[in-house]
């Protein structure tokens, strides 16, 4: 079983780097990085359920996760909403602040 | 008792003495300079002639003593100064012609400003000359050679604005150099076989005399002798480094006489005699030293019929007596070698300070522009007539009784040379007497007539001390009379008179003397006749075989061409290596900076690019 | 006399030239006079006490007494490893330890000397004195220190001292090109220290350590002697393949390990010496800084270069010097040959010289690759003789160029008209310089060669051609500034001033002394060869 989850897991980690290191829309950087934290979550629960030494601590850390990444995704949103104020745009190519 | 011969190492002291206090006391004293060079070397010629009376005593035994100068671990090397017969004999050479010189100079370099600095480089020169002569190992011999040269370069280059002189100076310092370094491969050669590192003259007289006795093989012993004589050609002006000696002399006349005639050029068969026993342990060595030598006399001899300049004839001149004494060596009579280098040493100065006398007056140097001076110099054309004649073998004088001796050695041992020392006997009488006819007989050929005087008497008394040398030198060792030979190698008398040689040698002085006066006293002989016979060997005399030409093309040049390849390929290609790697690097930088856009989508590649590299390296070190 | 081992001698001449800066500090900048005069003050105090040191050197005993030890830094590392061994703690130590030998003492000697001089030379710098006097007395601390050093680190320390002092010497006094030179110099130096911190870590990670007993600790250190007893030793733990150790011994290093080190090592300090591809930065500082620096430069920090190939490469590794004595001597060959064909050619004076500088330390090559008690001695010989007489001709150098504001050969001549005495000098320091006998540089040379034929004679032989292809260049050199006819412009020139002249007999009388009489330096030298070296000598007795 083990072996399963971990390859979901991987592909899904994939896609979110691919997402977050490629495209230009901010909304969709974030929303790759959440793919991301999920693979994770998912290798947490894996390795709880069905790793050498089964315990609730991955579970535990995958719902803190969960928090923390709702909590991350509030701030992002906030600072995409602030700067699309500012620059009138999500594009990712024309932020290029730490240049400077 | 031997009370001089101990405190023998003084002699060189007189005249360093001499040079610190003329160099300390500046160029203004110019009277108190020339009275301080001069008793320097008298002090030395009087100490050096008690100590040859005081070995003139059959029972003296050789002397050596000296200090540490540099404790090596495996062997301490030495200074020390050694007193033989030999080394006595040298010292009084070279102490007389260098006390006449100096007088001679007070007058010879009278207007001259910077008449100090010309004492004290004499005083220089005639110190280390006396340690060379001194000296007991190869090492302090090594030392005074070098400062002998190096004596002689600056003196060459006296008159150092000339650019002519400068020259001259940095060729006599550069080709003997290369003589040297083979000297001084020698000396390290012979410093590792030589048992115990010994390398002193008597260990290498004890190892070499008594045969191969397979302390040193044969081929290293050849090897040793002729890395020596590497030396020797380069000092003694030995074909094919004599091109130095001609252009020396452009340095003053005294100076031609002192080093360039009698005693420095004379140091390297002076070497050959010190040597000796290796030389003779190889047969093949002494080959080459016998035919060299007969070769540059003849060489040189030809090479000085065809030249204008007085100093040159008589520098080409000097060449050949130094290949004649070379063959003698070659041919084992190291009596007859140092017999002729004695004789020679006192009728070569006699004729360059006679030149010198001779340029004084007349403030040219080539001879077609001289003529008739015999009636106007009286002394000075009565010595070098003493000198001329002495050097064309024309018994009684001395150079007949040490030249006999060579021939009559060489009619012994090897005919063909023997053949060639009367060749070159004949050309040395033959461009004796063109010199002396066109010099002092003849109508006068002078731009300015009345000037011409015998010159003052401090130059003339020089002059007529070293006539009288050249007569009487002689008398030491002739054909029935082995005193020299005796005295010098410890052995018996030995006699060496050969009927043949003698009325060889006179004969053949006296036909090239009677051909130049044929041609050039009485004129019955056309001068230019056989020059417009064969104008080619004329011009090939003329111009000395193209040595010179020669070596410009095929040493000095490819020389420079590779100095020039080398700085391009240091200049392009390791500097351009260099410049590329600044280059790479300063590039490289460029290339991160323009990766340093500011876009986290980049950074975060990066990061990600880098961890995989990690993880690559992590993964991969179980399968390496 | 009193007893110099009670006091801690060393410090004392490490710390003069530090005074001394601090003297100039409180200066006011504008006087010159003053500054100059506390600086060659600074460096003479060092110089006297440096010859006092030498008067009191007693050979036989070599300079054990004169070592000074304090604990600098001191770093404990997991104190509860508690090792099979029963070693309780693990601590790194580094040591401020000095110590003299035969073979640093001539170094130092060299250095005060030739530092005081360049003080006097230094009436020719035109700005900004007070800088130049602080960078140049902590130049003499850093090059001090670095030939008394007995700790890798602190040698470390002392040579980037140098390297920074020496980046600003060149950087802001020199001619034209000064930036640029400085750069290079500082980067190809810098390169070199790298590698050499490289080569020194691994040192201390394998054999810089030592057990104390009584606290049962185990200590890191970069103290020399620890490292060179380690590495001499069969039994010690460095040289233990692992199943001699039992079955792990994190400190072995490996035969292939070693040869590393030896050759980083080679490379650190070739590019200091310099050796032959590594050298156009040296030419660019030649060419470009004040002459004053060019004397230290070529006079002592060039030896800083060989000191540490001999120190740090030869007599750690004697077997791996042994095995690539023929790639040293070859290099050797190279660098001497390669300098004087190219000295040949140049038409810039202070070029000429800087070949000529690699040409002679292709000598000390050669004597290093000799391997044996007489090339060595003729490679330390050859740099003393080297640091003298390139200091005495930069001196000249920088004189000649304060008359004629050119040093280019073609615009030069006749000048031993005008200037008599200082062509005298030149034309002496030339001809000590292509190994005249009687003067220092024959000694070197004769002494390496005579070493080097033993084991490598035929790279011996074409040694040779060096000497007659040193005599070439240098003439030329040497008679196209003198000889010749003089050009008008010079006609007015003024011959030396006193204090020009002085630093000019000081080091001639210096290299008559060891041309004449250099027993002076190898006597000193010989028992320090002996002692250094007699791992390598038995070894190639040996082998």
């Amino acid at each position: 079983m083990l072996p399963s989850y971990l390859t979901m897991a991987a592909i899904l980690f994939c896609i979110g780097l691919y997402g977050a290191l490629v495209k230009r829309n901010a909304v969709i950087v974030l929303l790759s990085i959440e793919l991301m934290l999920n693979a994770v979550n998912l290798n947490l629960v894996a390795f709880s359920k069905y790793g050498v030494v089964p315990s609730l601590t991955g579970q535990v850390f995958a719902l803190f996760t969960i928090t923390v990444a709702a909590a991350e995704a509030a701030v992002g949103v906030a600072v995409l909403i602030a700067l699309f104020r500012a620059r009138g745009t999500v594009n990712l190519d024309e932020f290029d602040e730490m240049r400077r | 008792m031997d009370q001089f011969t101990q405190t023998a190492w003084l002699i060189p002291l007189f005249p360093f003495a001499a040079f610190l206090l003329l160099t300390a006391l500046g160029r203004s004293y110019r009277r108190a300079g020339v009275l301080i060079g001069s008793i320097g070397s008298l002090a030395a010629l009087v100490m050096s002639l008690l100590v040859f009376f005081e070995r003139l005593d059959p029972d003296a035994v050789d002397y050596s003593d000296g200090f540490k100068w540099i404790d090596l671990g495996v062997y301490v090397l030495r200074i020390g100064f050694e007193v033989t017969n030999l080394n006595a004999l040298m010292l009084v050479i070279v102490t007389a012609v260098s006390f006449l010189v100096n007088v001679y100079s007070a007058g010879y370099m009278k207007k001259d400003e910077r008449i100090t600095v010309f004492y004290g480089y004499v005083a220089l020169f005639t110190f280390a000359m006396l340690g060379l002569v001194l000296s007991d190992n190869m090492l302090v011999f090594y030392i005074f050679w070098e400062l002998v040269g190096v004596c002689s370069f600056l003196l060459v280059g006296f008159w150092y604005a000339k650019p002519a002189a400068r020259a001259a100076a940095k060729k006599a310092f550069i080709v003997t150099r290369i003589g040297d370094a083979g000297l001084l491969l020698g000396v390290i050669v012979l410093f590792w076989y030589m048992p115990g590192h010994a390398l002193d003259f008597s260990s290498i007289h004890n190892v070499f005399s008594e045969g191969q006795t397979g302390a040193i093989t044969m081929s290293i012993t050849t090897s040793i002798a002729l890395l020596l004589f590497m030396g020797v050609i380069g000092k003694s002006g030995q074909f094919p480094l004599h091109v130095w000696l001609p252009d020396a002399m452009e340095g003053p006349t005294p100076i031609s006489a002192l080093i360039h005639a009698a005693t420095m050029v004379a140091a390297g068969v002076f070497l050959l005699a010190r040597t000796f026993d290796i030389f003779e342990a190889s047969a093949a060595a002494m080959h080459t030293v016998a035919y060299l030598g007969g070769f540059t006399a003849i060489f040189a001899a030809t090479v000085a019929l065809a030249q204008n300049d007085i100093k040159r004839i008589l520098a080409y001149s000097t060449i050949s007596q130094l290949g004649y004494m070379v063959m003698a060596m070659g041919l084992g009579s190291m009596t007859g070698g140092i017999f002729h280098l004695f004789t020679h040493a006192f009728f070569k100065a006699l004729l360059f300070l006679a030149a010198g006398s001779i340029i004084h007056a007349v403030h040219t140097q080539n001879i077609q522009e001289m003529g008739g001076l015999g009636s106007k110099m009286r002394i000075t054309t009565w010595t070098f007539a003493i000198g001329a004649l002495s050097l064309s073998g024309i018994p009684p004088f001395s150079g007949f009784w040490s030249k006999d001796l060579i021939l009559a050695f060489a009619l012994d041992e090897n005919p063909f040379l023997f053949v060639i020392g009367l060749v070159a006997a004949f050309c040395t009488a033959l461009y004796m007497s063109r010199l002396f006819f066109i010099v002092f007989m003849g109508k006068s050929r002078l731009q300015q007539q009345a000037q011409v005087r015998e010159s003052s008497k401090v130059m003339t008394i020089p002059l007529i001390v070293l006539a009288v040398l050249s007569v009487g030198a002689g008398f030491v060792e002739t054909p029935w009379n082995g005193w020299l030979g005796g005295w010098l190698t410890g052995g018996g008398e030995e006699v060496h008179a050969s009927a043949a040689a003698i009325v060889a040698s006179i004969a053949v002085g006296v036909l090239g003397i009677y051909v130049g006066w044929l041609m050039f006293g009485k004129g019955s002989i056309e001068r230019g006749a056989a020059a417009a016979r064969m104008p080619w060997l004329a011009n090939l005399l003329e111009r000395q075989y193209y040595m010179n030409e020669f070596y410009n093309l095929m040493i000095v040049k490819p020389v420079r061409g590779l100095g020039k390849g080398l700085y391009a390929f240091d200049e392009y290609v390791i500097g351009g290596a260099v410049r590329l790697i600044g280059f790479t690097s300063v590039a490289g930088g460029r290339v991160l900076t323009r990766m340093n856009n500011g876009q986290a989508q980049v950074y975060g590649l990066t990061a990600v690019i880098g961890l995989l590299v990690i993880i690559a390296a992590i993964v991969g070190r179980r399968f390496w | 006399m009193t007893d110099l081992t009670d006091l801690p001698i060393l410090s004392i001449i490490l710390v003069t030239p530090l005074i001394g800066l601090l003297v100039v500090l409180l200066l006011p900048k504008h006087r010159n006079r003053w500054l100059q005069t506390a600086a060659i003050i600074a460096t003479l105090i060092p110089l006297v006490l440096s010859f006092w040191l030498y008067a009191d050197y007693d050979k036989h005993q070599g300079g054990s007494t004169y070592e000074e030890t304090a604990t600098w830094v001191e770093v404990p590392l997991n104190k509860e490893t508690q090792a099979s061994n029963g070693v309780m703690s693990y601590t790194m130590e580094f040591q401020y330890e000095l110590g003299i030998d035969g073979l640093s003492l001539p170094l130092i000697i060299l250095t005060t000397l030739i530092t005081a001089m360049a003080a006097f030379a230094s009436i020719h710098v035109k700005k900004r004195w007070k800088a130049f006097y602080v960078w140049f007395l902590l130049l003499e601390t850093g090059v001090l220190g670095a030939f008394m050093a007995r700790d890798l680190f602190l040698f470390f320390i002392f040579f980037e001292i140098t390297l920074i002092s020496m980046y600003f010497l060149i950087g802001i006094w020199g001619y034209f090109n000064r930036e640029r030179a400085a750069n290079q110099f500082v980067i190809y130096n810098g390169l070199g220290s790298a590698i050499m911190l490289i080569a020194f870590i691994l040192l201390v990670n394998t054999a810089g350590f030592h057990i104390d007993q009584d606290t049962s600790s185990f200590i890191y250190s970069g103290s020399y002697a620890d490292i060179a007893r380690n590495l001499a030793d069969p039994s010690a733990w460095v040289n233990l393949v692992p199943d001699q150790a039992g079955g792990m011994n994190p400190f072995h290093m490996s035969e292939k390990m070693h040869t590393v080190i030896f050759l980083l090592l080679v490379v650190a300090f070739g590019i200091k010496l310099p050796i032959l591809p590594f050298h156009t930065w040296m030419l660019k500082v030649h060419n470009e800084a004040h002459p004053a620096i060019v004397m230290i430069h070529s006079g002592i920090l060039l030896k800083m270069g060989a000191y540490g190939l001999i120190r740090f490469g030869i007599v750690l590794f004697p077997e791996q010097a042994k095995d690539w004595a023929v790639v040293l001597a070859s290099l050797g060959l190279a660098n001497l040959l390669y300098g004087a064909l190219i000295a040949f050619r140049q038409t810039e004076l202070k070029l000429v010289l800087a070949y000529s500088s690699i040409s002679h330390m292709g000598i000390v090559l050669l004597g290093l690759a000799a391997f044996n008690e007489i090339g060595l001695q003729g490679a330390v010989f050859q740099l003393v003789s080297h640091g003298l007489i390139s200091a005495l001709l930069f001196l000249i150098v920088g004189s000649l160029y304060e008359r004629t504001k050119t040093t280019t050969l073609s615009e030069l001549g006749g000048l031993a008209r005008s200037m008599p005495f200082i062509s005298g000098v030149l034309l002496a320091g030339g001809l000590a310089s292509l190994g005249l006998p009687g003067m220092s540089g024959f000694v070197g040379e004769f002494l390496s060669l005579l070493g080097l034929f033993d084991s490598q004679p035929w790279i011996a032989g074409f040694a040779v051609i060096g000497v007659i292809l040193t005599a070439v260049y240098l003439l030329r050199a040497v008679l196209k500034t003198t000889f010749g006819p003089i050009d008008e412009r010079y006609l007015a020139v003024k011959d030396a001033r006193l204090i020009e002249a002085l630093p000019m007999i000081v080091l001639l009388a210096f290299i008559l002394l060891l041309g004449c009489y250099p027993s002076v330096l190898t006597d000193t030298l010989q028992y320090s060869v002996d002692g250094l070296f007699k791992p390598i000598f038995s070894l190639r007795m040996g082998g």
